[in-house]
């Protein structure tokens, strides 16, 4: 009876490794010759959403970035400690980066559209991978669009700019550009604070479907977003991780002080 | 209360002084445009003609009657005239000249081919048979000159050159002096230079005959007559053809009369090539610079000293660029080249001498700063945003640099280029040392093979103009020649800076919905 009410959410300890979307191992990462991130460990399950909270300068985002390896953009940065995506760790020294952002999508705070049509925004990636037949690039930027639900606004002017769309569009095309590439993981950094509540709201919807395409990690400041769409949620400190559980024990009854400080408001 | 007007006082005359320096500078580039504009436009109207009669006192045999084309009036150039004459007399005002300026209506100007220019009343035409024909003769007179002409130079051209040719194959191939076929050739040689110059006489007898402001007859041969036209009399349509021809012949034309008159091709047109193969070669150069600087080189030291160094490059004077041109392109790079491959036209230097690809190469080092500048500014400019993006749809950073970075920064990277254009156009200094000169007999491009001559020295308009200030002081035409130039080079300037601008303008409305 018990079982109608539940959700298909385990608890974090119950996660098998075949459950597993993402699996940090002691990641510790220092940018500009400053720790960020402190001896992380963390079971990111897979076609779940999970969220990263935690207040500014925390290291959410540099977690994030560190599972597609965009840390690394940064001239200054070093990283030890291991971080395993299907059975490999991506730190590994013959781990092509190039490769492996191709497999895990991203999606910036800020839309960032290429100056280019809608279109050669959405088979950028695909372009760069060697495809050049017309008609699969067609059916991947129709898919892609679909499951961004941007389809329907923008079937009709493929080519004019993506500059031309709202913010809100604008960041729907972005996920659409990481999904053309069909990725197993896709990381959301703060995707909707930049945007109007009742486009956010169509975004979380949006993010809710896409759990059954992919694992997805989301940035957020927003405490009642991460408890709305996240089934997982992850509390950091200092580039500590200080709690991690399935977010309705996170935020209902946090086994943290820490946690429940900041989720109820009392510093951050 | 007194320090609160003090206060204001201070502010209102930082305010005003602000006001008066920014208007001041405004006043200043529009009266610079303005009076370049005037006086180069002068060249294009026809000037009046005015009989200057200056009268001594010593009588009426002594005055002194003359034409002057001017674009004064009347009036002024009477002004000019008394200033001029008076004050040699300053302390004798008893003895001061007396000067008359009237128009002179009836008055022909003629522009010789040789350059100097006469004024006169139409007197009349002869031909070699003495008469004295009316001045509707002229057309036929001028067939006649045409006709005459045509032998001669069929005589010149086939005859004389034809023989001149043998009798050098003859003298190649040690012919003895005595020997009868050369005496032949010679003889027939002889015979037609004889005709030749028995034609020459003949067209040189066709004349135009005028009548001077002092009464004196002068003699013009026809076929030296350029341009012959009353310009007192001219019609409103006919000074609108004036100006047009002049404007065409001043695109069109080479400079003639040295450098008083005709136009300024070869000098458009060398730099024109100058600044192409420059660009051709500064821009690659200075953006791949850039490109590298920006996206690949470490954030150290050393970067930053290349990038002192390459502010430093764009304040060294141009004439050390010019120095530096001519001893390490010219005499080293040039004169190592004809020791390569023009051994056996040696001493005689094919590329180690001042030409065309030197100069290019000159001035694409001297512009080569303002390239990698703009260009940087360029790649600045591009959010950071943009390369993240890329970098996560999983683009290399060699992909991300060629499809998302150049790309948009590419506006920045040509506003270099166009910048690095208008300063080779109008450079000076170091053109003279490489290879512009005031007149270069051929163009740089021409029929004859490999068709286009990168040693050949090319003129230049920065280098015309300043030839024209200092050689040509005293003819007023030539002057106006000169400010013409000018004008020229100040509107290609000002439109290549324009286009530079709309440019940079573009780049920033791209990036601002980000």
């Amino acid at each position: 009876m018990l079982k109608l009410f539940e959700r298909d959410i385990l608890s974090v300890d119950e996660i098998s490794k075949a459950q597993t979307g993402i699996d940090v191992r002691d990641l510790c990462v220092h940018l500009n010759h400053k720790p960020v991130l402190n001896n992380i460990n963390i079971r990111i399950p897979k076609n779940k959403i999970t969220a990263l909270i935690g207040q500014s300068g925390c290291g959410k985002t540099t977690l994030l970035n560190s599972f597609n390896r965009m840390n690394e953009l940064n001239k200054n940065h070093a990283c030890s400690g291991e971080v395993w995506i299907k059975d490999r760790n991506i730190y590994d020294r013959k781990e092509k980066v190039a490769k492996l952002r191709t497999q895990i999508g991203m999606v910036f705070q800020r839309p960032n559209p290429f100056p280019m049509s809608i279109y050669e925004n959405v088979v950028f990636g695909l372009k760069i991978q060697g495809e050049n037949n017309r008609r699969k690039l067609d059916d991947s930027v129709e898919r892609a669009l679909r499951n961004a639900a941007l389809w329907e606004e923008v079937k009709d002017r493929l080519f004019d700019s993506a500059l031309m769309l709202s913010g809100g569009q604008q960041q729907r095309l972005m996920i659409a550009r990481a999904l053309a590439l069909e990725p197993e993981i896709l990381l959301l950094d703060e995707p909707t604070s930049a945007l109007d509540p009742l486009t956010t709201l169509y975004i979380e919807e949006l993010i809710n479907e896409l759990k059954k395409q992919c694992t997805l990690v989301i940035v957020t400041h927003n405490m009642q977003q991460a408890a709305r769409v996240s089934d997982y949620a992850a509390f950091m400190h200092k580039g500590e991780l200080i709690e991690f559980s399935d977010s309705d024990s996170l935020f209902t009854m946090p086994a943290k002080q820490q946690t429940e400080d900041y989720i109820t408001g009392r510093y951050g | 209360m007194l320090k609160k007007y003090l206060n204001h006082f201070k502010h209102s005359l930082a305010e005003t002084s602000a006001m008066l320096c920014v208007s001041s500078l405004i006043i200043f580039l529009i009266a610079m445009v303005l009076f370049i504009g005037f006086k180069g436009g002068q060249y294009f109207v026809p000037q009046s003609i005015y009989k200057v009669v200056v009268s001594f006192n010593d009588g009426p045999a002594s005055d002194e009657a003359f034409y002057q084309a001017s674009s004064l009036s009347a009036e002024a150039l009477q002004t000019q005239y008394l200033e001029r004459y008076q004050g040699q007399f300053l302390s004798q005002p008893e003895l001061r000249p007396g000067v008359s300026v009237t128009p002179a209506e009836q008055v022909y100007q003629i522009n010789t081919r040789s350059g100097p220019v006469y004024f006169g009343e139409f007197y009349a035409l002869s031909s070699p048979e003495q008469e004295l024909h009316p001045l509707t003769e002229l057309e036929n007179l001028k067939q006649a000159v045409d006709l005459l002409e045509r032998s001669l130079n069929e005589v010149q051209g086939n005859k004389l050159s034809d023989l001149h040719s043998r009798i050098a194959a003859l003298n190649n191939s040690d012919v003895a002096k005595e020997a009868p076929a050369r005496q032949d050739l010679m003889d027939e040689f002889s015979k037609w230079q004889l005709q030749a110059s028995a034609l020459k006489t003949q067209i040189q007898q066709f004349q135009m005959r005028f009548k001077e402001a002092d009464g004196s007859l002068v003699s013009v041969p026809l076929i030296e007559i350029d341009e012959l036209f009353q310009a007192n009399q001219l019609t409103q349509i006919e000074r609108i053809g004036f100006t047009l021809n002049k404007l065409w012949q001043f695109i069109a034309d080479k400079p003639k009369q040295a450098a008083t008159t005709g136009g300024v091709f070869p000098a458009i047109f060398g730099t024109v090539l100058m600044v192409l193969l420059m660009a051709v070669v500064v821009a690659p150069f200075g953006i791949i610079a850039a490109i590298y600087l920006h996206e690949y080189a470490p954030d150290n030291k050393i970067t930053g000293l290349i990038r002192i160094g390459i502010s430093n490059m764009a304040a060294v004077p141009s004439i050390v660029y010019g120095v530096f041109g001519l001893g390490f392109f010219v005499y080293v790079l040039g004169g190592s080249l004809d020791a390569l491959f023009y051994s056996n036209t040696l001493p005689s230097p094919t590329f180690g001498t001042p030409g065309l690809l030197w100069a290019s190469l000159t001035m694409g080092l001297l512009t080569l700063p303002v390239v990698i500048v703009s260009a940087e500014e360029g790649l600045k400019r591009v959010p950071e945003g943009l390369r993240a993006g890329s970098y996560a749809l999983g683009a290399t950073k060699y992909e991300t640099v060629l499809k998302v970075v150049v790309p948009m920064a590419s506006p920045g990277m040509l506003t270099g280029v166009i910048l690095a254009i208008a300063r080779a156009a109008g450079e000076v200094a170091p053109l003279i040392l490489v290879g512009a000169v005031k007149f270069a007999p051929n163009l740089p491009i021409d029929a004859e093979f490999p068709f286009v001559h990168l040693e050949r020295q090319f003129m230049h308009l920065g280098v015309f103009i300043y030839d024209g200030a200092f050689h040509n002081q005293t003819q007023t035409q030539s002057a106006s020649l000169m400010f013409a130039t000018c004008m020229l080079l100040l509107i290609i300037v000002f439109l290549l800076n324009i286009s530079a601008i709309m440019f940079r303008h573009r780049l920033k409305t791209r990036y601002e919905r980000h």
